[in-house]
């Protein structure tokens, strides 16, 4: 049956080899003044990728003898294992982190990063950032965002626009609208010839930031203040907040979203519109790249019609952790990142860099994609992101949409979303 | 097993008739027989929708991808995905790490399950049943709870970021299934057979290398190709405790490919599939390991 030769010989391999193999575990731990250890996780051909990746060669060619071990991480490992990495000896000297109250916020109040003010007065990052970007470097002492001390530098922005394919537009005789009432007649032609006008993914981000907008039209930037940085009370059944759900609810009865769209990913609803079945996505510039490299049709980005804020903020944080043995390389390395020659690269990537030099972005819709920015950057037009203020708000966001899709009541949606707000919000 | 492939030649008359009949009544498969094969086979090919998605996929350009969707088959073979990731994650490197920790840790945890179920099935040390207990629950534990505890005592013990430290962890918590399995075959362990051996002169640790593992061998070299699968496809732990990218296992380097809003489908396939196939490889080196069944052994 079983040859007695062979299960032992695999046996004895296998456990010499795991003897022999374990003596050489160890690694990391140990400090070396020569490298910067350097995470992100960009992929290496999106905008970030492509302009760190230039950040980098310039880094080891104006420190010579210093060299960058950079090691790509998956955006789940980072935020799930940064708390605990950071509190070890293995901390990398640098790394990208996601912005926010719960995120960075979050690990600012722990103490596991590096207090930056002084080199951000020192090297005048502050001057290169908008207050509009800022609010999500700055943490207080409750790790709050807009706080006073500086905890990260972005390298890029990012907000919600339209994408729109220009042959539909033409195609059925629709014109591409600049005001709210011209975008609901646009809709109106697009469903009256069979043709549903937005690609929408309710299982995901999509389907919120549609419910966000709509409420930002009837809003002040005082009201997102309340709602984000709890300077007052947020009231999620005003005024602004009903008419949000209710014309989102609205918009998918008469067809303007699909119903059965409810179920759908980001990844779908996006590769819908790349291939060209939907007129519009409303979705971020984190989509730029992506379309601008595979649509095979004629296409642009406009802001929403007739809005004047929009979900949007300052992008993925650098941030130095506490532990960092090579403090100083890593805030050289931040200064590299934000030279014009690094954000005009991030810039003709695809990216919305937040210091860049318009002139130099040569590609025309990465250009209008700028300045689309800057006129919100500096009308205060970014309001954040409608999960950000309470932990664990993003499931209760995406069950929120999918119930407005099904024809719940906004009024029950909305009066559920306060329960987990006043329950969440910090105290 | 054996006793069914005996029947040759030397068996009696009456034998023979009736294995005769017996094909003939195979021969006369009746339709429910085949009603059950087309079932089978359709069922079959569902279970391997999802691999065949995969592999289309894997050898998709994302430009194609976006255009044609998910579903549809590769225009033409475009194998710049998969060596991408292999280059992007070093994956050679990562095989070896993922081989490693799986090896490692499924001899060691097969080691350490026979010697407790030893003393728990055919010892029968006091209050067995509650170490059983304890070891069930132990098993039952989601992984998110031990995560950080087991994150402070490795950084104690100076294992944080190592892959002995995950061996050990996983070794530990593989053998807790082990031992719980084994014991309850061993307790049925023949034992005329332990006690002619006794007889013999055989001692405790003769016993247990010369009678028990012997027999019970089948059932250990399932748990090992199990445990060895289970360690492989194990993301959590491993992703908390292998920071560098220089220890990394193969289902951590896959999640480089998922970022914060976009995934890349294609190649996710393309990774998928070079993460799946050492596995597969493994099952098919110990299939036949595998279909003798886990509760297999026992007496000849």
């Amino acid at each position: 049956m079983n040859r007695p030769g062979r299960g032992t010989a695999l046996l004895a391999a296998l456990a010499a080899g795991s003897l022999a193999l374990t003596a050489c575990g160890g690694g990391g731990g140990e400090s070396n003044p020569n490298e910067l250890r350097l995470w992100h996780y960009e992929s290496p051909d999106s905008a970030m990728g492509v302009a760190w990746n230039q950040a980098i060669k310039e880094f080891e060619a104006t420190h010579p003898g210093v060299k960058v071990k950079f090691e790509e991480k998956g955006f789940e490992q980072i935020q799930k294992t940064a708390p605990m990495v950071l509190n070890s000896n293995d901390a990398p000297d640098i790394l990208e982190y996601n912005k926010g109250n719960a995120t960075a916020g979050l690990l600012s109040k722990q103490g596991l990063l590096d207090d930056m003010s002084a080199e951000v007065a020192k090297r005048g990052w502050d001057k290169m950032l908008s207050p509009n970007i800022a609010v999500t470097s700055k943490y207080d002492a409750k790790g709050v965002m807009g706080g006073d001390k500086w905890y990260g530098i972005p390298n890029y922005a990012e907000y919600t626009l339209i994408y729109y394919n220009k042959e539909l537009f033409d195609k059925h005789g629709v014109k591409v609208p600049t005001t709210y009432d011209e975008l609901i007649k646009a809709m109106d032609q697009f469903v009256a010839k069979g043709v549903t006008p937005f690609t929408n993914a309710g299982a995901e981000v999509m389907a919120q930031h549609f419910i966000y907008q709509l409420a930002l039209d009837k809003a002040d930037p005082n009201w997102v203040q309340a709602y984000q940085r709890y300077t007052g009370k947020a009231n999620l059944t005003d005024q602004a907040w009903t008419a949000g759900a209710t014309t989102f609810a609205d918009w998918v009865k008469k067809g303007y979203i699909a119903k059965n769209s409810v179920s759908l990913k980001a990844e779908d609803a996006g590769v819908a519109f790349i291939q060209g079945k939907f007129p519009m996505m409303f979705s971020g510039t984190w989509w730029f790249g992506r379309v601008l490299k595979e649509a095979k049709f004629d296409w642009d980005t406009m802001l929403w019609p007739g809005g004047t804020m929009t979900a949007g903020s300052g992008g993925n944080l650098w941030v130095v952790p506490k532990g960092s043995k090579n403090k100083k390389l890593a805030y050289d390395f931040i200064d590299i990142t934000m030279k014009k020659n690094i954000q005009n690269a991030l810039g003709n990537a695809g990216g919305v860099p937040v210091a860049a030099d318009p002139a130099a972005i040569t590609e025309p819709k990465a250009k209008k994609l700028i300045e689309n920015f800057d006129r919100l950057a500096k009308n205060n037009g970014l309001a954040y992101y409608p999960d950000w203020p309470v932990p664990g708000f993003y499931d209760k966001w995406v069950s929120a949409g999918q119930k407005l899709m099904n024809g719940s009541s906004p009024s029950s949606v909305l009066g559920d979303l306060q329960k987990d707000y006043d329950s969440g919000v910090p105290k | 097993m054996t006793t069914l492939t005996t029947r040759t030649a030397g068996a009696p008359a009456g034998e023979r008739r009736r294995s005769a009949r017996r094909t003939r009544r195979r021969r006369r498969r009746g339709p429910s027989a085949y009603a059950v094969l087309v079932g089978m086979t359709a069922l079959a090919a569902i279970m391997l929708i999802p691999f065949v998605v995969v592999v289309f996929n894997a050898l998709k350009s994302p430009a194609e991808y976006s255009a044609n969707g998910p579903l549809a088959p590769p225009e033409g073979l475009y194998l710049q995905g998969v060596r991408d990731f292999w280059e992007r994650v070093d994956f050679g490197r990562v095989l070896f790490n993922s081989a490693l920790i799986s090896g490692s840790v499924a001899v060691g945890a097969v080691l350490l399950s026979v010697l407790n179920a030893y003393a728990l099935g055919i010892g029968r040390v006091k209050g067995r049943m509650w170490v059983l207990v304890v070891l069930l629950m132990a098993n039952t534990l989601p992984q998110e709870a031990l995560v950080y505890p087991l994150f402070y005592l490795s950084k104690q013990f100076g294992l944080y970021d190592t892959r002995l430290g995950v061996i050990i962890v996983f070794t530990v918590i593989q053998s807790a299934f082990g031992t719980y399995l084994l014991s309850s075959v061993l307790s049925t362990f023949p034992r005329p057979l332990l006690e002619a051996a006794r007889i013999d002169g055989a001692g405790r640790w003769q016993i247990l290398w010369r009678v028990v593992v012997p027999v019970v061998r089948p059932t250990l070299s399932v748990l090992l190709v199990f445990f060895f699968i289970w360690t492989w496809n194990e993301f959590l732990i491993p992703m908390v405790f292998l920071q560098s990218n220089d220890n990394q296992t193969v289902s951590v380097a896959l999640g480089v490919l998922h970022g914060q809003r976009l995934m890349d489908a294609t190649m996710s396939s393309a990774a998928a599939l070079l993460g799946l196939i050492p596995t597969v490889v493994f099952f098919l080196i110990f299939q036949r390991t595998l279909s003798r069944g886990l509760t297999a052994g026992a007496i000849k």
